[in-house]
């Protein structure tokens, strides 16, 4: 047989995606820790003035430490977004799990739902969520679940489908192993590697998404420090001082492409 | 035939999840919300208590909830959208105005995708781990991370802002489309580049590709006449799911640059509560969805006969 | 006058050498078969001469053909030859043939791009070609509503479409019963009678035998017997080729069955099949009895594989009894896969998974030490993943974790079917030898019927399906249109 090769990730990709990922959690989680101060605190004095040891990355045009608005950011979406993947890609797993187990009328209508919400954008979604919920942060957490789960039902399902009926599950089965058995060595080691490639773009889109709706301003509320919304805020100030927009901008690009190089692969 | 009929159980099914909702964003309407939309439709001098009463008793804002689903829900498949809160006009026709507005945009960016993406994925795809090949990988993996509205962003910054080549915002000629339909381009070129790269690296390594070289066939020719077809059914199935990416692109990209069409409405009609306008545009691009992907599949069938997918 | 000379072909895989340096020479009329085993070289040998070994490989030597003399290591130069001079034959047709465009424009598009005809006169070329292949509707089918068979007789005139005519087929039989195989046979002879040159890269004896002509046997890429064919495989020189000969199962002796029947471990009544609406067995009865080998045949796709699945209780009968022997446990049924590698998760160490057994089994891990022995096998292998283990020891280990579970009953789906022919042998006697030292019903599923004819006690054949009819017997109306 010809194997078809697909070399899918750059060499060595997924450990400089990782190593992005590490140098932008440990600005986010340490960087207010070894220059104390505050995301909120406003000081007109300041608007847009440059960098200075009480706030490295100068001020946005309210005199806010981008530094620490920033480290804030950083820490907000993530959160979110990570909590969300947590939340969906359980919600698919177990679903996916049972859809290829059971089949018939269960698989049918999991399908079927999996496939209406497909057919919706995922913005659109959170945006309606948004609407329903009473808190920001926990609209997005509920919405982007909603969003989110859906990829992983489906790689699940796929994937346990065509395991449960290959020779060695059938192997398993006939050798008089219990589900538990089967679900540890033959389904598990085949959907983790998936999942993790999965969580990546889906923390990725989580992030994408909060930024975006920030950005056109429905999404996170002034004064949040939030990618966006940072963003939006400066916008208008990019003549007078472009490098306090760039910061989230390449900030997000950073966040975005360790994710990117993480999941090693391309969504399909 | 179970094509269409599986595509016709998805569009009632996406039309339930829509109804049900937006049923849900009606009921969590803030207390004053009546008040709110009455002022909406009569202007802030003209409200009374009587009414945001009436607002209040139209739009089933109170009562049993059951009954007010119901309601919902037969007016949805009556396609009766109700009119809008904001502008008192109907849900329809302000939808028929956008359409069109968001309908060129998107073909103008799923057309520049196609010429950008494709024919480079193509060249990747047929010397898998070329120089060409990696260097593809890394310029769309790259490209890929940049989310569409900061594309958007940065296009408006270098084109219009520092260069003033194009304008930032504004719509009515042809130059107002090529910043939004590039920022929408760039990353769904990305990603079809991708598809095509490694759809056509599957195909090269197809024991009929050989075959085809075996019997005499030129390099081009084997191109031609195998590869591209062979490559054409994964992208076209692609292209449909990309249908979603592409209206959340819209959606943003319309809001940034002040494009009057459906993504942009819609974006206000949340902001401003307006839910039977979401409702409407919601079902209008869930529809689209499953409209284009049911010709997509039509099409799939027809170039690829074995079905079975 | 010779077609084709090869003269001290080499392929190397970096410092590694993969064929040592062969000569090899065609004659006009007379057939060359290369016969070896899987890693023999065989198949690299033929491509260095068609140029078309993977990049990676390279190849030093020359090669003749027709008037030119072409360096091996030259890839470039050999474009020119394909379909003007040699005629390629793919291993599986199937495969080979563009899932999306129609046979006859296949075949079509060599006449009119490579031999130059006009567009409709290679329309009208391909359909007499075809149709004097006796496939006058396959023309406008596209080729996953082909038979194997049938895609094999398209995929033979696109290769010769473009006017070559050296044939060179590698593996032309892989995968196919023997029916198919004498089908293949006649039809490589008929290409050969008019136009000259034929060279068959196989591991096939029978085929070899068909195709007569002169055979050279390889083994790791050296030559180790040439002669004419019939003279070779009468009287082999070489202890290889003598080794290669017993192991057919031509040369097997029958095996004795055992003199008293044991007790029904498995009874079949009236058992009717069917699977994705389609019928595939209807009303078979049959009975497996403790020590005997039940043999099972059949075109592919007749229900095989769905037969045993519903003797295992993992496909309910559409109609009919399935009944196991009183006593039993559920687990006393085991099955052994076609493809070992596929049979094992993937990512566990073998040691693992045969200790999970033991222990579910509640066997002392003794046991494993004990069935290694018994069945030839290296404990070394226990820490390997199933995928860095040979075809046949898989198949053995496969065999082993069957036996952890105290089996009465194994049904043995072609498992020989990807080995080489010695391993084949091995595996089959170590079967037949469970059957009769621990008393276990063996169903053996095989393509081959001489291999059942030799091994089995009693043999269900199942009929092929209607609308399946597509073997050809005719050669001699072969011979005569493709000439």
């Amino acid at each position: 047989m010809t194997a078809i090769s697909l070399p899918r990730a750059l060499p060595a990709g997924r450990t400089l995606g990782a190593a992005i990922l590490a140098i932008v959690a440990v600005f986010a989680l340490l960087g207010p820790v070894f220059v104390p101060g505050d995301p909120f605190a406003q000081s007109l004095m300041k608007s847009l003035a440059g960098p200075e040891p009480a706030a490295p990355f100068g001020y946005d045009h309210l005199g806010r430490s981008l530094w620490h608005r920033l480290a804030h950011a950083l820490r907000l979406s993530p959160l979110i977004a990570l909590a969300a993947v947590a939340t969906a890609g359980a919600a698919g797993l177990v679903l996916g799990t049972l859809a290829a187990l059971r089949g018939g009328w269960t698989e049918r209508a999991l399908v079927v739902l999996a496939d209406a919400l497909l057919a919706l954008p995922g913005l659109l979604l959170v945006l309606i969520v948004l609407a329903i919920m009473p808190g920001t942060a926990t609209g997005f957490w509920a919405g982007l679940s909603l969003v989110l789960w859906v990829e992983f039902f489906r790689l699940t399902r796929a994937t346990a489908r065509a395991t449960l009926a290959s020779p060695a599950a059938q192997a398993g089965r006939l050798l008089g192993f219990g589900w538990p058995y089967i679900f540890r060595t033959h389904l598990w080691p085949e959907i983790a590697p998936l999942m993790l490639t999965a969580a990546a773009f889906g923390t990725a889109t989580a992030i994408m998404g909060i930024a975006a709706l920030g950005f056109v301003s429905v999404g996170m509320r002034a004064p949040t420090p939030e990618l966006g919304l940072m963003m939006v805020e400066l916008l208008p100030y990019w003549r007078e001082a472009p490098m306090a927009l760039l910061t989230p901008v390449l900030a997000t690009f950073a966040l975005l492409l360790g994710l990117t190089l993480l999941a090693g692969g391309h969504r399909t | 035939m179970t094509i269409l009929v599986s595509r016709l159980v998805q569009a009632l099914v996406v039309a339930l999840l829509v109804g049900a909702a937006t049923f849900a964003m009606m009921r969590s309407l803030p207390g004053d919300a009546a008040w709110r939309i009455a002022a909406g439709r009569y202007g802030y001098d003209n409200v009374n208590a009587a009414a945001a009463e009436a607002v209040r008793a139209e739009l089933g804002l109170d009562g049993p909830w059951l009954g007010a689903f119901l309601q919902w829900m037969g007016d949805l498949f009556r396609l009766d959208f109700g009119v809008s809160l904001v502008s008192g006009q109907p849900v329809i026709a302000e939808i028929g105005h956008q359409l069109g507005a968001s309908l060129w945009l998107a073909l103008a960016a799923v057309g520049l995708s196609l010429v950008i993406g494709p024919p480079l994925g193509i060249l990747a795809g047929l010397r898998p781990g070329s120089l060409f090949d990696r260097t593809l990988l890394v310029v769309s993996t790259a490209l890929k991370a940049v989310p569409q509205f900061l594309m958007a962003l940065i296009l408006i910054l270098v084109l219009s802002v520092q260069l003033g080549w194009l304008p930032a915002a504004g719509y009515g000629q042809p130059r107002h489309f090529i910043l939004p339909a590039f920022a929408l381009a760039l990353g769904l070129a990305a990603v079809n580049a991708r598809i095509a790269r490694d759809a056509m690296a599957g195909v090269v390594a197809m024991p009929f590709y050989d075959f085809a070289q075996w019997k005499g066939l030129s390099r081009a020719q084997v191109l031609w006449r195998h590869g591209l077809r062979n490559v054409s059914v994964p992208l076209l199935t692609y292209l449909g799911l990309q249908f979603v990416l592409l209206v959340e692109g819209v959606v943003v990209i319309e809001s940034i640059v002040g494009w009057p069409g459906i993504g942009h409405a819609l974006v206000h009609a949340v902001f401003a509560r307006d839910v039977p306008m979401v409702q409407g545009t919601a079902l209008m691009l869930g529809l689209g969805f499953v409209m284009v992907n049911a010709l997509i599949d039509l099409l799939a069938a027809r170039i690829d006969p074995r079905g079975a997918r | 006058m010779t077609l084709l000379s090869a003269t001290d072909i080499t392929v190397r895989d970096g410092a590694a050498r993969l064929v040592a340096p062969v000569s090899l020479e065609l004659h006009p009329g007379e057939p060359l078969v290369i016969l070896g085993e899987t890693g023999s070289g065989k198949s690299l040998l033929a491509q260095a001469i068609m140029g078309t070994l993977p990049a990676s490989l390279r190849a030093t030597g020359t090669v003749r053909i027709g008037g030119c003399t072409l360096l091996a290591e030259d890839r470039a130069a050999f474009r020119g030859l394909w379909g003007r001079q040699i005629a390629v034959l793919p291993q599986e047709p199937w495969l080979s043939l563009d899932p999306l465009m129609r046979a006859g424009p296949q075949v079509a598009e060599a006449h009119r791009l490579v031999a130059g005809l006009p567009a409709a006169a290679a329309r009208n070329r391909a359909a007499e070609e075809l149709a004097a292949l006796g496939l006058d509707t396959a023309a406008a089918r596209y080729p996953h509503e082909l038979s194997g068979g049938m895609a094999q007789r398209v995929a033979i005139a696109a290769a010769r479409a473009g006017g070559a005519s050296l044939v060179i087929a590698d593996e032309p039989t892989k995968g196919l019963d023997a029916a198919r195989r004498d089908d293949v046979a006649a039809l490589l002879l008929a290409a050969l009678t008019r136009s000259g040159g034929l060279l068959v890269i196989t591991h096939d004896l029978a085929l070899a035998r068909r195709i007569g002509g002169r055979l050279m046997v390889l083994r790791d890429g050296a030559v180790v017997e040439t002669g004419a064919t019939s003279a070779v495989l009468s009287a082999p020189q070489a202890a290889y080729t003598r080794d290669l000969i017993a192991a057919d199962p031509e040369s097997w002796s029958r095996r004795v069955a055992p003199s008293e029947a044991g007790q029904a471990v498995l009874e079949a009544r009236n058992l009717t099949l069917s699977r994705g609406g389609q019928r595939l067995v209807d009303g078979l009865t049959l009975e497996l009895r403790a020590g005997r080998i039940l043999g099972i045949t059949g075109p592919s796709g007749c229900g095989k594989s769905s037969l045993g699945d519903a003797l295992l209780g993992l496909l309910t009968p559409e109609r009919g009894h399935i009944t196991r022997a009183r006593g039993l446990a559920p687990t006393a049924f085991q099955k052994l896969w076609q493809d070992p590698v596929a049979a094992f998760p993937r990512t566990r160490r073998l040691g693992q998974t045969l200790r999970d057994v033991a222990r579910l089994h509640a066997a002392p891990p003794e046991r494993i030490g004990g069935l290694l022995e018994r069945l030839r096998l290296d404990s070394a292998l226990l820490s390997r993943r199933p995928a860095a283990v040979s075809g046949g020891e898989l198949q053995r280990l496969a065999l082993l974790r069957a036996m952890l579970a105290n089996p009465r009953f194994i049904f043995a789906d072609e498992p020989t079917s990807r080995l080489d022919p010695i391993t084949q042998r091995e595996v089959i006697g170590l079967l037949a030898d469970l059957a009769r030292t621990d008393g276990l019903a063996i169903a053996l599923v095989s393509h081959d019927p001489v291999l059942i004819d030799r091994v089995c006690d009693e043999t269900c054949s199942l009929p092929m399906k209607r609308g399946e009819h597509d073997t050809l017997e005719c050669s001699d109306l072969l011979r005569t249109a493709i000439g």
